[in-house]
């Protein structure tokens, strides 16, 4: 959006006002950046990028066509006032007003057809509270964090407490644990999440939240290295799909993490990284990853598309922290013929085909923190049902090398090659056992290894 | 917002790619109300790449229904996600289309 066109007029503390010309042109952006403003009200993303992006731009289209009638010499004010766990929007228009309440029922067989009269009804179904003023050339839109949802979502469950006594909120644990909690509140309002791996996720918060509450300074370190292994999650079942993933994290936390996302039409997706710092700057962002993926992998279709929701959710995180991470992100599905990758400064992924032979999936971008959007993809051939996909970091490779006078890669690619008929958990079993008796020629580092065939 | 548009046999697939709001719905009426004055008379839209949906997008789609049912034509829309198709049945739309999981689906009917 033009300077001039989003007039910054406020700067309380997450309060932020605009007027916008009245074009429907600069609503998009004006949206999104509301959205960003909206961070700090630690409102669930996904409800942040749908009920609310769709209510205010209701609310806005509604005062410059209806309120303002298209007059490009009218004004929209915006106001925003943002708070942990709620977000207040007031748009105003310059016209005379209207009577909310006279708009028809937009979902009567007779209006069914109709093209327009939506508006009002929309944002009344995604916003928890709606109000007009009583010239009704002003509304108000409230969406909260936790209760009064107001999507028809019935057995919500509680609000999570997330508050530690005597932890500054904006401590790296206190965000940590922020973190955790908002992937928990994730799969908590994901209906297709099973309950049991639901009260393991609960109770999992539950119990850092006490350790964290315990926590010293001395403690951190392992609090970051519990906390690693914590987030991981277990492996979904998938029909059609044999997965398995080790990880051995070292003393210092490496940052290494593993995803394997269940997706719509059956599809899966398998995602793996390596946060470049250790401890606990590195466990936050691989937190913020990991919670940002599950999000967005259902959103864009695309590898690349993914990759640049997450850099877009924790680019500024990574740039403030100056760290930086590589990550391998493919997406397949039984059946299919093809894998699409994007390979953001990943050590290789492979596909070892039923003759033993490996293919590469090369990098298709520097790692995320470093390099510029947008990210690019691949697409390569597979055989369900003979092919198997590898992925690794190269804690796992560096500690391989030298081993009967191969690179770590080959030694990797060869033993996996070996055993192929197994299954994959097995597979792990053999490598991880090899690279424990291995002798370390350089300082340890996370080793971490996914591996996953197809029907 | 851009549109993607490819022909699978008679049926043209139109990709949305971002938003389909206020501010763009136009293009996407007039670019098929001219496949529809040039001939093409099924056509299958695809979400999967669609973050969100207002009022308006959903009127210009059932605009567009009304055109391509008075020639005879179909409309199908695919790859809805869980918000999206929350949006079709809070406004009741997803009585009036046809919404299939997939464009090979929707391809398939």
């Amino acid at each position: 959006m033009s300077a001039d066109s989003l007039r910054r007029t406020a700067d309380g503390p997450g309060d932020l006002a605009f007027d916008l010309p009245n074009c429907i042109g600069v609503i998009e952006e004006a949206v999104d950046h509301a959205v960003e403003c909206c961070a700090r009200a630690r409102i669930e993303q996904r409800r942040l990028l749908f009920n609310f992006r769709v209510g205010f731009t209701e609310a806005i289209s509604n005062a410059m066509l209806f309120g303002n009638e298209g007059d490009p010499a009218k004004r929209v004010r915006v106001e925003l006032e943002v708070e942990p766990g709620e977000v207040r929007a007031r748009i105003a228009d310059e016209g005379r007003g209207f009577d909310p309440d006279r708009v028809p029922d937009p979902r009567l067989p007779e209006n069914l057809m109709r093209p327009d009269g939506r508006g009002i009804f929309l944002m009344r179904a995604l916003m928890d509270e709606v109000h007009f003023n009583s010239a009704g050339n002003a509304v108000t839109l409230v969406l909260r964090a936790d209760a009064g949802r107001a999507d028809g979502v019935e057995d919500a469950e509680p609000p999570f407490d997330f508050t530690i006594p005597g932890l500054d909120p904006a401590s790296p644990a206190a965000r940590i644990v922020a973190a955790t909690v908002a992937r928990s509140a994730m799969l908590a309002h994901d209906a297709e999440s099973n309950r049991a791996e639901l009260g393991a996720a609960l109770e999992a918060n539950r119990r850092l939240r006490e350790e964290m509450a315990r926590g010293q300074e001395s403690r951190e370190m392992e609090l970051a290295h519990d906390l690693q292994l914590k987030l991981l999650p277990p492996i979904p079942r998938i029909p059609g799909v044999e997965a398995a993933a080790r990880v051995v994290p070292t003393a210092s936390v490496g940052g290494d993490f593993y995803q394997v996302i269940q997706l719509s039409r059956g599809r899966v997706g398998i995602m793996i990284g390596d946060v470049s710092g250790h401890g606990f700057p590195a466990a936050l962002i691989m937190a913020l990853v990991m919670s940002a993926a599950e999000i967005y992998a259902e959103q864009g279709t695309a590898p690349a598309t993914v990759m640049q929701y997450l850099d877009r959710a924790i680019g500024d995180e990574l740039q403030s922290t100056e760290m930086y991470l590589s990550l391998c992100y493919c997406v397949l599905a039984p059946g299919r013929p093809e894998i699409a990758y994007t390979n953001a400064g990943h050590p290789s992924a492979f596909i070892i085909g039923s003759d033993g032979g490996a293919r590469r999936l090369f990098a298709t971008d520097p790692p995320m923190g470093i390099g510029e959007t947008p990210y690019s993809e691949s697409t390569v051939r597979w055989s369900p049902g003979e092919d198997l996909l590898l992925l690794f970091t190269d804690g796992l490779s560096d500690r391989l090398a030298g081993v009967r006078r191969s690179s770590g890669e080959e030694q990797i690619l060869r033993t996996v090659a070996a055993n192929r008929d197994r299954s994959p958990g097995e597979i792990l079993d053999i490598l991880f056992e090899m690279s424990r008796e291995a002798v370390p020629s350089i300082p340890a580092d996370d080793r971490t290894a996914v591996i996953l065939r197809t029907a | 917002m851009s549109f993607t548009v490819r022909r699978v046999g008679s049926t043209l697939v139109v990709d949305v790619d971002g938003q389909l709001i206020v501010g763009n719905r136009h293009e996407l009426k007039e670019m098929m109300l001219e496949e529809l004055a040039g001939g093409t008379r099924n056509f299958i839209v695809d979400f999967a790449r669609t973050g969100y949906i207002d009022s308006s997008g959903l009127g210009v789609l059932v605009g567009l229904s009304k055109r391509v049912r008075e020639v005879d034509g179909t409309l199908q829309l695919t790859s809805l996600s869980h918000d999206l198709m929350r949006l079709f049945e809070l406004t009741k739309l997803d009585t009036l289309f046809t919404i299939r999981g997939s464009v090979e689906e929707a391809l398939a009917d």
